[in-house]
């Protein structure tokens, strides 16, 4: 889940705050204190995450593209100048385009807004803009609820006390309405102060920004994972079961099924599954990236020289014919997730119904390897893969009567394909009540019947007479000939097959 | 998403009054003749559906569209309405598709131009369609069983599509309050009742169909609440193609369907079959596959035309497959797909190609120039899936280096049995249920999980922390003893496996046992031995409780550890016989010359004169007829490498790294034989020989000879 920091720089960002002590501070220093302490986070327990730097005023600024460096996120924050006016639904926009110039409109995202609850004033101010909410047209649509998933996360520079004087809360608290509910407002408890901003960020941290850690299990085969990105909770039907679901940290691993099977299936989310050593306290050792940290990186080293069974999976999986990897030379684990449910894929079948070889009767993999009990085949047929009959177009008629027709002038010896292709048409036209057509076809038949050349075979004139007759006959609709299951078939004549015998 | 919205049920009442036996009055020309032979024949003249056709070829053709997206949870029941209503089908899902339907109606047949037309009426379909919509079906059953005192939350909607011929727009209020009405009735019936539930909200569809050329007596009305109930709309659309039409534009409306064309399919001509040209194919599909245009609104994709919300189709250009390899794509949904002129030869090209199991892949067609694939069409069982591929960055790219994390820095993992491993626990599905002894149903996932539990109470995960995995002799062993019950042949072969390293101990063979962290030598022979044994031991203990026939082995096991004490000694004699080996090299390489193939055979009988079966499967895996086991396990180094035995005192850097050199190659290849009991690099062979009959096996092998 990568973030995008949405800073206010206007110049209501540099009102003073008040502090007991010698320094006067400024809001947007006490923005930026936080903000360092979010980055700090992120740098030891989140580094995977991919964060971009937005500065707003009445103009917006993308001041750090999507990025894993917090030095370079750090810096910027200090070389943040003030500007005019707050507007806030340009920048929004701004992190609109952003977002999906860079991950398309599938990849959640989280969207911290620091401001502090100054909205600005006329044209393009937060009053204004939702005010003018109802009255847009698809070209100047407002930016909220984000065309990607998202959380909202305001994070604002004032207590609760001061936005409620004024309107400020209840603007804010619609902006996350308009994005469907996802998100959250965090106001400083008491005074503004560094301690409080400190304690107003950690609530963020705790909320978004821990660590999954979960156990990897296999039989009694087991390490201690960090799920990256965490995965989120998912509704699989709002009115039945509106509980999100979410997962359980304990990952098991039930069995394998090749790659060629599970045939890139469709999933909600892909995560990187990275083996961490926890301490007593449960406090992460290393996650395995590189870090400059000296203390960390021999703690790193005695983790990396201990078994662990991520290692060993990762190995297998890339060694045999499970090929699950990154085209890249660095490669990890990595879990992709379905959607919850009994049956995520319908060529694998329920997943409960899923149970080990060794009870199957005769191994369905076969001795050699060479076949699979997968992909399970529907009970019924897709209409393209049954010879469904179509009429609605005037081509699909006369392509099927064209059909008949080919195959009647080379009688006798495309009988049993004639016979096919006519009652395939009766079958058609009695279950459409197109009585009509059986009657020009038999006509036709029978025109066909008086065509025939001097050399044609004797018996292409007697099946044809007796296919137009028959047809005839079902035309009538009366439930003796024209009944669905019954087909007609071909006339026995003394002509018809050497294998007949003859009394 | 909702699973119980108004598409769960769907309810088409089809009028089957004579006026329906009416002709549409759009004519099929249905005799195409042939050019070379048309001469003087007059073409036969073309005919006209009737109403009736028309109504039932574009309703089957909904359904067709509907079943192939979403073969479960969209159900229909078809209604056709005359005298009286014939109910053709049910919920069930074994109704459910388009066989049943059409067999249904051919029973029915078209309606009767001669019936009184006083007694039909559309009526009666109505209101059996109403109380058709209070039954329940499999589906929410099932939900509310599952939600026991939720079960209020599963929601009973539904649709009813009525195509009938009205008189007039007073006419249509007629029906329309009369499904209000009949809603309303049943609704107290099924208040009161278990298998009925009420209806909570039905749109009616009213569709007024009438003959080409003539004028609509009712006019079109969009969708209106009638009640907090029912709602409803009407469509007066000409018969014919108009009429399928309109049910093509309801189904997409109705199921959420959206439109892809494939474009630049190349086909192969007919008439030419060196040529081919391109083709156009058009699918519907659910429109979350769009979900990616939908959003960033792209609205620069060719072939988007502004006709109207359902005349839009994204146009997607095929890249040809170029081979069938196996790759895992990133895809983040997959949806059925229906091809909208199923029978044209363009689309059962494409169809069958997909079906015999070729993907292929779909590409954005840009002015920019740059190619982005965004989607992939592939059959899974005879249903064909339009997947959609992630196209933009990924978040996980630039993953850390899993040889930079926990348990990075280890290299000798048994990759290569984990992968046999994982073989070994591969799934398969049981679609039949099967039952445990006490009666209750077994659920195959458990029964993997079970399995894995078993196979992993005991598996050291690196090469150097096992002996036992490391030997091939072993291997009968410990691929039975996870098993949760043993035949009787099992039982045999892991005593067979037990008497095997017996005999290994006593002929002193060296072990795979790894040196690795252990300065010098490592542990000595008998020292190696109990290791192994203690392994061996914590394997098979780990599986006792499984059978009483796991107890045997371990009986056998425990029994063939504790050596009585000549044999004991025996052992200690036989370290002795070590030593000197060096003093007896001359004998040995005189032996060695002597040998031949025979002597094994005949050797071979000396030896089961009075030995028991453990000698007999020892002679068999060391004669030279019987092949290495094509499977061999990687061999760890052995303790006694000749670096090792130089070695003593404090490490050269250069012994250090030869070491590890060696000890790398070493796993690549398994060890000659002959240099793994080499002393000295010099082999002795034969050893056993030696030692079952002193210095007679020369001679005997002389003997023979002469």
């Amino acid at each position: 889940m990568p973030t995008v920091v949405v800073m206010d720089v206007s110049l209501s960002m540099t009102r003073p705050v008040s502090i007991e002590g010698s320094e006067e501070y400024q809001r947007k220093h006490l923005a930026a204190h936080g903000l360092t302490m979010l980055f700090e986070h992120m740098a030891t327990n989140y580094k995977l995450e991919f964060t971009a730097l937005v500065v707003f005023s009445s103009l917006w600024e993308l001041m750090v593209p999507f990025t894993r460096d917090y030095n370079t996120l750090q810096e910027a924050l200090s070389n943040m100048d003030d500007y005019d006016k707050t507007c806030l639904e340009s920048a929004l926009v701004g992190v609109c385009n952003i977002v999906q110039q860079e991950w398309g409109g599938a990849i959640p995202c989280q969207v911290v807004l620091v401001t502090d609850g100054c909205l600005g004033i006329g044209r393009g101010s937060l009053r204004h803009s939702l005010a003018t909410h109802n009255q847009r047209s698809e070209n100047n649509r407002f930016p909220l609820p984000f065309p990607f998933p998202s959380k909202l996360y305001i994070m604002c520079m004032a207590n609760l006390e001061e936005l409620q004087s004024t309107d400020s809360l209840e603007c804010l608290e619609r902006l996350i309405d308009l994005n469907n509910g996802e998100g959250q407002i965090f106001t400083i408890d008491g005074p503004l102060c560094l301690k409080n901003v400190q304690s107003m960020f950690g609530k963020l941290i705790d909320l978004a920004y821990t660590p999954f850690h979960a156990v990897l299990k296999c039989g009694h085969l087991t390490a201690d994972v960090q799920v990256f990105p965490r995965p989120e909770p998912f509704v699989v039907d709002e009115e039945i079961d509106p509980i999100p679901k979410v997962i359980n940290t304990d990952l098991e691993i039930v069995g394998f099924i090749d790659i060629a099977d599970i045939s890139s299936p469709p999933v909600l989310s892909r995560h990187l599954v990275l083996p961490i050593a926890l301490n007593k306290e449960g406090d992460e050792v290393g996650t395995g990236i590189t870090d400059d940290n000296e203390d960390e990186n021999s703690a790193n080293q005695i983790a990396g020289k201990i078994p662990n069974f991520c290692v060993l999976l990762h190995g297998s999986l890339k060694e045999t014919l499970f090929i699950f990897a990154d085209s890249k030379k660095k490669s990890n684990l990595m879990m992709s997730l379905f959607e919850p449910g009994p049956e995520p894929l319908p060529w694998l079948g329920k997943m409960a119904q899923l149970g080990p070889i060794s009870d199957a009767k005769e191994n369905p993999y076969g001795e050699d390897d060479n076949k699979s009990p997968f992909p399970l085949q529907p009970k019924n047929k897709r209409s393209y893969a049954q010879n469904v009959t179509v009429w609605i177009k005037p081509s699909g008629l006369q392509t099927d009567v064209q059909k008949i027709l080919r195959n009647a002038r080379k009688l006798p010896e495309k009988t049993q394909t004639f016979y096919k292709e006519l009652n395939r048409l009766r079958k058609a036209a009695l279950a459409f009540g197109f009585l009509d057509l059986l009657k020009g076809v038999a006509d036709m038949l029978e025109r066909e019947c008086t065509l025939l050349p001097d050399t044609a075979h004797p018996d292409a004139a007697f099946q044809l007479t007796h296919a137009a007759q028959q047809l005839k006959l079902a035309s009538t609709g009366t439930s003796e000939y024209a009944a669905y299951d019954q087909n007609i078939t071909p006339l026995h004549t003394d002509f018809s097959g050497s294998s007949s015998d003859r009394m | 998403m909702k699973i119980f919205s108004e598409s769960h049920k769907t309810v088409f009442v089809v009028d089957h009054c004579p006026y329906m036996a009416e002709s549409c009055r759009q004519h099929v020309e249905f005799d195409m003749l042939v050019k070379n032979r048309t001469q003087g024949i007059i073409p036969l003249a073309p005919i006209s559906k009737s109403l009736w056709t028309c109504s039932v070829e574009s309703s089957m053709e909904y359904c067709r569209i509907m079943y192939d997206i979403f073969p479960f949870r969209k159900l229909v029941n078809f209604i056709v309405s005359d005298s009286g209503a014939h109910v053709l089908n049910s919920w069930t899902q074994e109704d459910q598709n388009l066989q049943e339907l059409m067999a249904a109606l051919a029973a029915v047949g078209p309606p009767n131009p001669r019936a009184d037309p006083e007694c039909c009426s559309i009526l009666h379909g109505l209101v059996a369609a109403v109380e058709t919509l209070c039954k329940i079906t499999e589906y929410q059953h099932e939900a509310r069983t599952l939600l026991m005192e939720n079960a209020e939350r599963v929601g009973n909607r539904g649709r009813i599509i009525c195509i009938t011929n009205a008189k007039s727009d007073s006419h249509v209020r007629m029906l329309e309050d009369c499904v209000q009405e009949t809603i309303h009735e049943h609704n107290k019936l099924a208040a009161n009742s278990d298998h009925l539930m009420q209806i909570q909200k039905c749109e009616l569809v009213l569709i007024h169909t009438y003959p080409v050329g003539e004028d609509s007596l009712v006019s079109d009305r969009p969708k209106k609440e009638l009640s907090p109930v029912l709602t409803s709309e009407v469509h007066s659309v000409r018969a014919g193609r108009h009429l399928a039409t309109k049910l093509n534009i309801l189904v997409q409306q109705h199921f959420d369907l959206a439109s892809t064309t494939i474009t630049n399919i190349p086909m192969k001509e007919e008439q030419h079959a060196n040529t081919s040209a391109n083709y156009d194919v058009e699918l519907l599909h659910h429109k979350d596959a769009h979900v990616d245009f939908l959003k960033s609104g792209d609205t620069h994709l060719g072939g988007s035309s502004r006709e109207g919300p359902f005349k839009e189709t994204i146009t997607l250009k095929w890249c040809t497959p170029r081979t069938n390899n196996i790759e895992l794509h990133y895809c983040t949904g997959a949806y059925r797909i229906s091809p909208v002129d199923v029978n044209s030869r363009p689309s059962s090209c494409l169809t069958n190609f997909l079906l015999n199991g070729r993907s292929v892949l779909l590409e954005q067609p840009r002015k920019s120039g740059s190619k982005v694939i965004s989607h992939m069409l592939s059959s899974h069982g005879g249903e064909i899936f339009l997947h959609v591929l992630s196209s933009s960055r990924s978040i996980l790219e630039d993953p850390p280096s899993i040889s930079e994390g926990c348990g990075g820095r280890v290299t000798d993992y048994r990759i290569t049995d984990f992968g046999e491993f994982m073989r070994e626990n591969r799934l398969t599905p049981f679609l039949d249920p099967r039952y445990k002894i006490d009666g209750s149903l077994e659920i195959p996932l458990e029964r993997a999980k079970d399995q894995l539990e078993k196979h992993t109470r005991y598996w050291p995960m690196i090469i150097s922390q096992t002996t036992i995995f490391n030997m091939q002799a072993v291997v009968p062993l410990a691929s039975v003893i996870v098993k949760e019950a043993l035949t009787e042949e099992d039982v045999l072969n892991c005593q067979k496996t037990i008497y095997n390293l017996v005999d290994m101990e006593r002929k002193n063979d060296p072990l795979p046992i790894s040196t690795v962290g252990t300065r010098g030598k490592g542990p000595k022979r008998d020292e190696q031995y109990r290791i192994m044994w203690n392994e061996l031991e914590t394997l098979v203990r780990a599986h006792i409780n499984n059978s009483e026939k796991h107890q045997r082995v371990l009986e056998c096991l425990m029994a063939c550890r504790s050596k009585p004490p000549e044999e004991e000694e025996r052992k200690k004699r036989g370290r002795k016989r070590e030593d000197k080996e060096d003093k007896s090299e001359k004998a040995v390489k005189d032996y060695e010359q002597e040998k031949s193939w025979q002597d094994s055979e005949r050797l071979k009988g000396i030896l089961e004169r009075g030995k028991e079966e453990l000698a007999e499967a020892e002679i068999i895996k060391d004669s030279p007829d019987s092949p290495e086991p094509p499977n061999k396990k990687p061999l760890v180094e052995m303790d006694e490498t000749p670096q090792m035995e130089k070695s003593k005192g404090p490490v050269s850097l250069l012994s250090l790294w030869s070491n590890r050199i060696n000890t790398a190659n070493s796993r690549k290849h398994q060890e000659f034989a002959g240099r793994l009991n080499s002393v000295n690099n010099r082999a002795e062979l034969y050893q056993h020989l030696k030692e079952e009959n002193g210095m007679e096996t020369t001679e005997n092998g002389k003997a023979s000879r002469q």
